[in-house]
């Protein structure tokens, strides 16, 4: 069992991939985030808890700009991937998405053929030259995202003919084909069940050898499980940011020891 | 503040009750032992070992309930704290039990032959253990540290006893050869006392990991043990 390596779940010391500084996001006069500052570290699962609507998805969505999208969406503060700020008017916001991939709650491919959906990312950042290159990448992507197995005899078949798991890692496997650095997932186990979030789980395990991942959970079990730091999220505020066996055994915060025993009022 | 499950706040009650009904059986069995060995009543002896049953079954209803919540609840932070805690504090005080009963079979033993002239200074060693016993108990219910705590700094002075014992034990048997078995039983019933001693601080360790988080640390002022050779 991958998740019991207990002596490897204290996060080991490593770098910052991105960092978050005195980070604000209003939705026309709500501020649903108030000053947030976080490190995300790289090969690092860092989990994202706390109860609904206290801003996990708007504070996931800063890190890859998908705010951006949103109509009267305003963000306030820095966030530094590799120290560079990618708010700054230079980054290309679809370029930055390449790099900072995202997976989401529902299952959502593309109505297009499974090998569709994984090579439309290379495809349109024109990461590739050739089709022996595509093929090559779209395998290697379905591989780690462990769909292969499951998808290599039906690449021509559309990917929402797969099941409810199997669409999620073809998700995955279309976030990683255009080899990002950082995998932003939004409670992608929640419409699944549990030998499929199991396979997720593992997956997410086996891929923070390449990349920082974060990932929102409102199970709390899946970010003791898959975390090696997590962040307690309260009222648009991170009350707590710690290793993650840590905050599931001794909590510093009395409001984190609340929400994590289900005693959040 | 309660859990929004409020079945979980029961179970947790539950387990806590048993533990306290544990604590109070230890404490009767091991006031009785003494008394048995102070008023050599055998019958009184037979009925503490008898009794000893009961707080085995409690460990292992505690255990099962313990597991059963650990399994169904998936506990965190404190409240796992609370249950781990549990688990530890139910078996040692089954040991103390077993500690108990081992002194009223020796009891028994002793009953056989004269008086011993030593009984009352393993009464008073025995009255300090029982003592500190119901404190750290105490210290549980009512999750006091500093209690716990003062329990654990006090246990050098039981240990302190036993070595004052051992040491008027020995002598009393090299002068009488005809104490030697009695005096015997009186050594083990001491050496059992010096062990709940041990037992206990264990406890006061599990009150403080309870309620900080963090072990309490393993330099407790200890006496230093006799009867073993100089290395
Ligand atoms: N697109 C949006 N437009 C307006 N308000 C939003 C939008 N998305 C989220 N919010 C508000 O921001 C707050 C945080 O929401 P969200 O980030 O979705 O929380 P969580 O993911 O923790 O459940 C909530 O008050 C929510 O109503
Ligand atoms: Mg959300």
């Amino acid at each position: 069992m991958t998740n019991m390596r207990m002596a490897e779940q204290a996060a080991r010391h490593q770098d910052n991939k991105i960092e978050a500084r005195d980070v604000h996001v209003y939705y026309g006069a709500n501020e649903a985030i108030k000053g947030v500052d976080v490190d995300i570290l790289d090969k690092t699962v860092t989990a994202f808890i706390g109860p609904s609507g206290c801003g996990k998805s708007t504070f996931l969505r800063c890190l890859n700009r998908m705010n951006d999208t949103i109509d009267g969406c305003r963000i306030t503060g820095q966030i530094l991937m590799d120290g560079d700020d990618i708010y700054a008017r230079s980054v290309d916001p679809v370029q930055l998405r390449a790099k900072v991939g995202m997976v989401f709650q529902k299952p959502n491919p593309f109505p297009k053929s499974i090998y569709d959906n994984v090579a439309y990312g290379p495809r349109i950042h024109g990461l590739v030259s050739n089709k022996a290159d595509l093929d090559e990448v779209v395998e290697k992507s379905l591989r780690r995202a462990a769909i292969w197995d499951e998808a290599k005899d039906r690449l021509n078949e559309p990917g929402t003919g797969l099941s409810g798991g199997q669409q999620q890692r073809l998700c995955i496997a279309r976030a990683i084909a255009t080899a990002p650095e950082v995998l932003l997932m939004d409670e992608p186990c929640s419409a699944l069940d549990p030998i499929a979030t199991a396979q997720i789980e593992e997956l997410i395990d086996e891929l923070r050898s390449s990349f920082s991942v974060v990932i929102v959970t409102h199970s709390m079990q899946q970010a003791a499980r898959v975390s090696q730091k997590t962040a307690f999220f309260h009222l648009g505020e991170v009350m707590e940011y710690d290793d993650t066996p840590k905050i599931f055994t001794n909590p510093e915060n009395p409001k984190t020891q609340d929400y994590i025993t289900g005693r959040y009022g | 503040m309660p859990h929004i499950v409020t079945a979980f706040d029961d179970d947790l009650m539950m387990i806590q009750a048993r533990i306290s009904e544990m604590g109070g059986l230890a404490e009767e069995l091991l006031a009785q032992a003494l008394e048995a060995v102070e008023k050599r009543d055998a019958a009184l002896a037979e009925r503490v070992i008898a009794r000893d049953k009961r707080i085995d079954e409690l460990e292992i209803e505690v255990e099962e309930a313990a597991t059963q919540l650990i399994a169904l609840r998936q506990p965190m932070a404190k409240d796992l704290r609370v249950l781990i805690s549990a688990l530890k504090i139910s078996t040692t005080l089954e040991r103390i039990g077993d500690l108990a009963k081992n002194i009223a079979k020796r009891a028994i033993v002793v009953t056989k032959h004269g008086p011993v002239k030593l009984t009352s200074s393993i009464i008073r060693m025995g009255r300090s253990t029982q003592a500190q016993l119901s404190q750290v108990l105490n210290a549980y219910t009512a999750r006091d540290t500093d209690a716990a705590v003062a329990v654990w700094q006090r246990d050098v002075e039981v240990d302190e006893m036993y070595n004052a014992l051992f040491r008027e034990l020995l002598t009393y048997m090299m002068e009488d050869s005809r104490m030697i078995t009695a005096g015997a039983q009186m050594l083990f019933i001491a050496k059992n006392l010096e062990r709940i001693g041990d037992h206990t601080t264990h406890i006061s360790e599990m009150v403080y990991y309870i309620q900080k988080g963090e072990p309490l640390g393993d330099d407790r002022p200890k006496g230093e043990p006799v009867g073993l050779d100089a290395e």
